[in-house]
C-alpha cells in the first residue's frame, strides 16, 4: 500500500540522515555550539646573567562582551564604564556596534578593575587574561632589550630576536553555550593549558650595564654628542656585559606614537651602525705587524724598529699625513709601542703597506671585518671593507690606522678582544641561557671559538705595549692606579660627500684591564662631541668611570706591584 | 460506492471477534487504538514540548514551563474533547442545519482573525484569534469543519457528485477557506486545506476528468503563490542548497538536520537535546520531530512512525469498515488530513520538502491543533464503534 511505501521512504530518509549523514552533521553542528576563550600562555622572563630580572609581565584582563548575550545594554555600559573608568559613551558604542558578535571592550584591564567587573557578573560580559609586558628597569638596556606589539609579540630587539621561544603556546578554555553565547549552566568546559614561554638569562651584568648608562649618560651632558655607545665584553668568552646606547627611552613608556623617533631611539647603533674607527684601529694593525714578524715575515717590523719621522708618506701619489704636525719632536725615531703612544699615522701606513694586500686581507678577516660576528640580535651590520682585489695602495695605507673602512662598534670590540685574550676569536653573545620556569635549561650557549687571530705571545706584547699607551701615552685619562688598564683611544674626522667635514669627530677609546690577563674590555664611542673631541679626552674618562665601577662592584683587589 | 461494499464485505470475513464472542453478551467496543494511540502520542508531545522548549521558554518569558503547561491544559483539554466526541453522536454533523452552522461558523472564526484587537499576529502572520490569555488557530479547526461538511454533503448528495455541478458546492466551501487562510497568509496550511477538499472529492467518487479539470490548475497556482511572495522563492533555494545561506534561509533546515545528525542510533537522551538551546527555531512546534530525533535517535524516530503508521492503518481500516457513506468520508477524511500533516512534517523536518510550517499531529505544541485533533480521533473512535455495532446487528 501507498501509505507503507511511504512510511518506507521516510524511515529511509530518516536513516540516512541519522545515522550515514550524522558524523558530519554533528562534527558541523559541534562548532556552533562551543565558545572559545583563549588563555594566553605567559610571556618568558628576561633576566640579566644574576638573575636579576629585567623584562616581566603584569596580569591584565581583556574585557569582551557579545552583544546579543548582553541583557540590558545601558546599565551593562553604565557598569562597565564605572569599573573601568572610562567614558560610558565610548563603552556604550562598542556595545551597540553591529560589526562582530564579538567586541572587545577592554585591553590590559588590572586585576583590581577585573576583581570589581567579576563581582557585577554581567550578562554577556567575558574576560581572558593575558599579560601586560613590563620593565622593571625602565630605561636599562632599552635598545638590547626591545619591546613588544601591543598584542605582546617581540616587536625589536631581544623581544623580537627570541620571540619563538619567549612567547609561549596560548591554550583555550572552551564552553558550551546557547544560540547566542550564553554559557549553560552545568555544561562541562574543555580546558587547554597554556604553555608558558622559556625564560632567558643575558650574558649582561646589570651592575655593569647600570654604571656604563650613567657614565655615557655623564660623558654626553659634558661633551653633548649626537649620540653615544658602549659595549663592555667578557674577552675570554666574548659574552656581552654591557651595551648601550644614549640617547634611550623608558620601554615601560615606549613612544609608539612617533615611528621616526622611535626608530632613532630604539636602534642597536652598537651593533646595527657602522663607523670609521679611526686609531683605535691601529690595534689590529700592531697584532698583525707583531704576529707577523714573530713568523719571521721579513716584511713586519720589530718592536724595537724605529720608524720614519717624517709627517707624511707619499702612496699612489697621494700623501698621507699624521694628525699631528710632528713639530716638537714627540713623534720622532718611534718605536712601534711609542707610535701607538702617540697614535701616529704613518707608522701604521708603513706596516700595511709593507705586509701587503695579502697579508694585512688575511688579519683584517680573521679580526672578522666586512662580515658579521653572528650575535644573536637582528640586524647586525657587517660592515664595511674594500674587496681584496679592489684595493689600492692608497687605500691600504689608509686602513692600517683605521679609514677608508667602515666597522660596528661590536665589530671593533670584538677585534681588540681578539688581539688582546691571547688571540682566540670567539661568537659574540647576548643570551647565555634559554630555561623553563620549572628549571629546565633548553639552550646554554658557550663560548664558541670562530677562529685564532694571533699567537699568545703577540697577544701578550699588544697588551703590554696598550698598557704603555694608558699609562704614558693618549689613554692617560684611562689610568687606574694598580690595576692595569691598557686601550688606545680613536679620533676619527667624519666625511661627508667624501670630504672631510671640519669639526665633527667621532670620539672612541677601546680599553681593558687587567692588561695582563684581560677580564674586562669596553670600547666607548661618541658620535660628534661638542666642546673636545680628541677621544684621549672625551672618551678615556669615560671608561675609565665604568671600569671603576666594575672594580668597585667586584671588590677587584689591587694588582701586586711587580 | 463499491469501494464500501465491497470494505464491508471484506470486514465481515476478517472479523477476529466473529464467532467467538455473541454481541448479547457484552457491549461490542470500538478500536480501542483510536483512543489509546492519541493519548499516547499527544502525552509524549507534552513531554517533548517541555524537553523542547525549556531552556528557550525560560529565556524569552522567564518560565520554563511556559510552553509545556499550555501544551498540558491543551491534553487536559484534548481528553475531554475526546470523550465529549465519543459521547457526541457524529451523525448530526450530517444533518442539514447542523453541517451549515458548523461550516459557517468555522469560517466566522477565520474571519475573527482579520478583526483588529482580536487578531494576533505572530512572525508576520495574522493567525490566531486571542481572547485574553487564550489564544485560538480557526484554520486547525476549519481542516475538521470542512471535512465534516464535505462528507455530510457528498453523503446526501452521492448521485449529484459524479457531475460537475455536484462538485461545485464542496469546491465552494474549500476554496472559501483557502481564500481566508492564504489572505492570513498561512500558505502550508492552505495547501493542505486545498488537498483535503480534492481528496474528500476523490473519496466522494468525482469523475476523474473533473478532478484533474480542477487539480491541474490548482497544482499550477502553487508556483503562482511562491512567486507572489518572495520569502517563499528564498525558502525554495535554500532547501536546494541550505549551506549556500546557512545565516538566513537555509538555517532552520541546516539546523534541523543538526539536531537529526546529532541523534544518531539511540539519541542523546531524553532532555539532552544541545539544538533546543535556541539553535534550532520552532524547536516546541514544527521542528519537535528534529528534537524528539536528536533525544530519543533513529530508534525512538521509526517508534513514533510505527505509532503514527499504525493510527493511520487504524483510522483507513475504520473508514473501509464503515457502514454508511458519511461515516466513510468522515473518517477517512480525518485519517487522511492527519496523516498528510504528518508527512508533510516529517518530510520538512528531514530536509525531504522545502520547509513549511505544518505541524506535527499530536506531538508539536498548539492547542488548538490538539484539542481539534484529540476530539477528531474521538470522532474516528465512534465510527468504529457503530461499524462494530452494525457488524454485530448484521451477525
Amino acid at each position: 500500500m501507498a501509505i507503507t511505501f511511504l512510511f518506507c521512504i521516510l524511515c529511509a530518509r530518516f536513516f540516512y540522515v541519522q545515522i550515514a549523514w550524522s558524523g558530519e552533521l554533528a562534527g558541523r553542528a559541534m562548532d556552533q555550539w562551543t565558545r572559545e576563550i583563549p588563555v594566553v600562555a605567559e610571556r618568558g622572563l628576561v633576566t640579566d646573567r644574576n638573575g636579576e630580572i629585567l623584562a616581566d609581565n603584569a596580569t591584565a584582563f581583556t574585557v569582551f562582551a557579545r552583544s546579543n548575550a548582553v541583557k540590558d545594554v545601558e546599565s551593562t555600559a553604565k557598569k562597565l564604564a564605572e569599573a573601568l573608568e572610562t567614558p560610558y559613551e565610548e563603552i556604550y558604542q562598542k556595545l551597540t556596534g553591529k560589526r562582530a558578535s564579538e567586541i572587545t571592550i577592554a585591553r590590559k584591564v588590572d586585576k583590581a578593575a577585573a576583581e570589581r567587573l567579576e563581582k557585577l557578573s554581567l550578562d554577556g560580559v567575558y574576560f581572558s587574561r593575558d599579560n601586560n609586558r613590563t620593565y622593571p628597569k625602565n630605561e636599562l638596556l632599552c635598545q638590547v632589550l626591545g619591546f613588544t606589539s601591543s598584542d605582546n609579540a617581540g616587536a625589536a630587539g631581544i623581544e623580537k630576536y627570541y620571540d619563538a621561544y619567549l612567547r609561549g603556546t596560548n591554550g583555550e578554555l572552551l564552553y558550551e553555550t546557547d544560540l547566542v553565547g550564553v554559557r549553560l549552566n552545568g555544561a562541562a568546559a574543555a580546558y587547554k593549558p597554556a604553555e608558558n614561554g622559556y625564560n632567558l638569562r643575558l650574558t649582561i651584568d646589570s651592575g655593569i650595564q647600570t654604571a656604563t648608562e650613567s657614565a655615557l649618560k655623564r660623558m654626553a651632558r659634558q661633551y653633548n654628542p649626537d649620540c653615544a655607545e658602549c659595549i663592555v665584553l667578557d674577552p675570554n668568552t666574548f659574552e656581552v656585559l654591557a651595551m648601550a646606547s644614549v640617547p634611550s627611552y623608558d620601554l615601560n613608556n615606549v613612544p609608539r606614537d612617533d615611528i621616526s623617533l622611535l626608530n632613532a631611539l630604539s636602534r642597536n647603533r652598537v651593533v646595527c651602525d657602522i663607523y670609521e674607527p679611526g686609531s683605535t684601529f691601529k690595534v689590529v694593525t700592531s697584532a698583525a705587524d707583531l704576529e707577523e714578524w714573530k713568523r719571521g715575515n721579513q716584511a713586519a717590523f720589530s718592536p724595537t724598529h724605529v720608524f720614519s719621522s717624517s709627517r707624511t708618506r707619499q702612496v699612489d701619489g697621494t700623501t698621507v699625513k699624521c694628525w699631528s704636525n710632528h713639530a716638537n719632536g714627540k713623534h720622532s725615531n718611534q718605536t712601534l709601542a711609542e707610535a701607538l703612544n702617540n697614535s701616529c699615522n704613518p707608522c701604521f701606513t708603513d706596516i700595511a703597506l709593507s705586509l701587503g694586500k695579502e697579508t694585512f686581507y688575511d688579519y683584517l678577516n680573521a679580526f672578522g671585518f666586512g662580515k658579521t660576528t653572528g650575535i644573536d640580535y637582528g640586524g647586525e651590520a657587517s660592515g664595511m671593507l674594500l674587496a681584496e682585489t679592489a684595493v689600492r695602495n692608497c687605500d691600504l695605507a689608509r686602513i692600517g690606522f683605521g679609514q677608508t673602512i667602515a666597522v660596528s662598534i661590536l665589530q671593533l670590540a670584538c677585534a681588540v678582544a681578539a688581539s688582546v685574550n691571547g688571540g682566540y676569536y670567539y661568537e659574540p653573545h647576548l643570551v647565555k641561557e634559554i630555561y623553563a620556569s620549572d628549571g629546565y635549561v633548553l639552550q646554554q650557549n658557550e663560548k664558541k671559538l670562530k677562529n685564532r687571530t694571533v699567537s699568545e705571545e703577540t697577544s701578550e706584547a699588544l697588551s703590554s705595549m696598550l698598557e704603555g699607551v694608558v699609562e704614558k701615552g693618549s689613554g692617560k685619562k684611562a689610568y687606574i692606579e694598580g690595576y692595569r688598564v691598557a686601550g688606545k683611544t680613536g679620533t676619527a674626522q667624519k666625511y661627508e660627500n667624501g670630504h672631510i667635514a671640519t669639526g665633527r669627530y667621532v670620539s672612541s677609546f677601546v680599553g681593558f684591564f687587567p692588561a695582563n690577563a684581560p677580564k674586562y674590555l669596553a670600547l666607548v664611542v661618541a658620535d660628534e662631541p661638542q666642546g673636545a673631541y680628541y677621544g684621549s679626552v672625551v672618551a678615556a674618562p669615560c671608561a675609565r668611570e665604568i671600569f671603576l665601577s666594575i672594580i668597585d662592584m667586584k671588590n677587584i683587589p689591587r694588582a701586586a706591584a711587580e | 460506492m463499491t469501494v464500501r461494499r465491497g470494505a464491508v464485505a471484506e470486514k465481515r470475513k476478517n472479523n477476529f471477534f466473529t464467532g467467538r464472542r455473541s454481541a448479547a453478551e457484552k457491549p461490542p467496543r470500538g478500536d480501542i487504538l483510536l483512543i489509546v494511540l492519541p493519548v499516547i502520542l499527544a502525552a509524549t508531545g507534552v513531554l517533548f514540548v517541555y524537553s523542547a522548549s525549556y531552556y528557550s521558554a525560560k529565556v524569552q518569558y522567564g518560565d520554563a514551563f511556559f510552553f509545556a503547561r499550555k501544551q498540558f491544559l491543551g491534553f487536559a483539554a484534548g481528553i475531554v474533547a475526546l470523550v465529549l466526541a465519543v459521547k457526541f453522536d457524529y451523525t448530526k454533523l450530517r444533518k442539514k442545519p447542523f453541517r451549515y452552522i458548523f461550516y459557517f461558523v468555522s469560517a466566522a472564526l477565520l474571519a475573527l482573525v482579520f478583526v483588529p484587537g482580536v487578531g494576533r499576529s505572530n512572525y508576520g502572520a495574522t493567525r490566531w484569534i486571542g481572547i485574553g490569555s487564550f489564544t485560538l488557530q480557526p484554520s486547525e479547526i476549519a481542516k475538521f469543519a470542512l471535512v465534516a461538511f464535505c462528507a455530510g454533503y457528498a453523503a446526501d448528495n452521492m448521485e449529484k457528485i459524479g457531475t460537475f455541478r455536484g462538485m461545485l458546492p464542496v469546491l465552494a466551501a474549500g476554496g472559501g477557506y483557502c481564500a481566508l487562510i492564504i489572505a492570513e497568509p498561512n500558505m502550508s496550511v492552505t495547501v493542505v486545506v486545498a488537498a483535503v477538499t480534492f481528496a474528500m472529492l476523490f473519496l466522494s467518487g468525482a469523475e476523474l476528468r473533473y478532478f484533474l479539470m480542477l487539480a491541474v490548475p490548482a497544482l499550477l497556482a502553487v508556483p503562482a503563490l511562491i512567486i507572489a511572495e518572495p520569502y517563499r522563492l528564498l525558502r525554495l533555494n535554500a532547501f536546494i542548497d541550505p549551506w549556500s545561506s546557512p545565516k538566513e534561509e537555509g538555517y532552520q533546515l541546516i539546523q534541523s538536520l543538526y539536531a537529526l545528525g546529532n541523534g544518531g542510533w539511540f539519541g542523546t537522551g531524553i532532555f539532552q537535546s544541545r539544538q533546543k538551546y535556541r539553535f534550532l527555531p520552532f524547536a516546541e512546534s514544527d521542528f519537535i520531530l528534529a528534537v524528539i530525533g536528536e533525544e530519543t535517535g533513529f530508534f525512538g524516530i521509526l517508534l513514533l512512525f510505527a505509532a503514527f503508521a499504525l493510527l493511520i492503518f487504524r483510522g483507513i481500516k475504520t473508514a473501509t469498515q464503515s457502514s454508511d457513506f458519511f461515516s466513510f468520508l468522515l473518517a477517512s477524511g480525518i485519517t487522511l488530513t492527519y496523516g498528510l500533516q504528518t508527512l508533510v512534517n516529517a518530510l520538512v523536518v528531514s530536509g525531504c520538502i522545502p520547509p513549511t510550517g505544518i505541524p506535527l499531529p499530536l506531538i508539536s505544541s498548539g492547542n488548538t491543533s490538539l484539542i481539534v485533533t484529540m476530539a477528531s480521533f474521538g470522532v474516528l473512535y465512534k465510527i468504529s464503534l457503530s461499524n462494530k455495532k452494525a457488524a454485530a446487528f448484521i451477525q
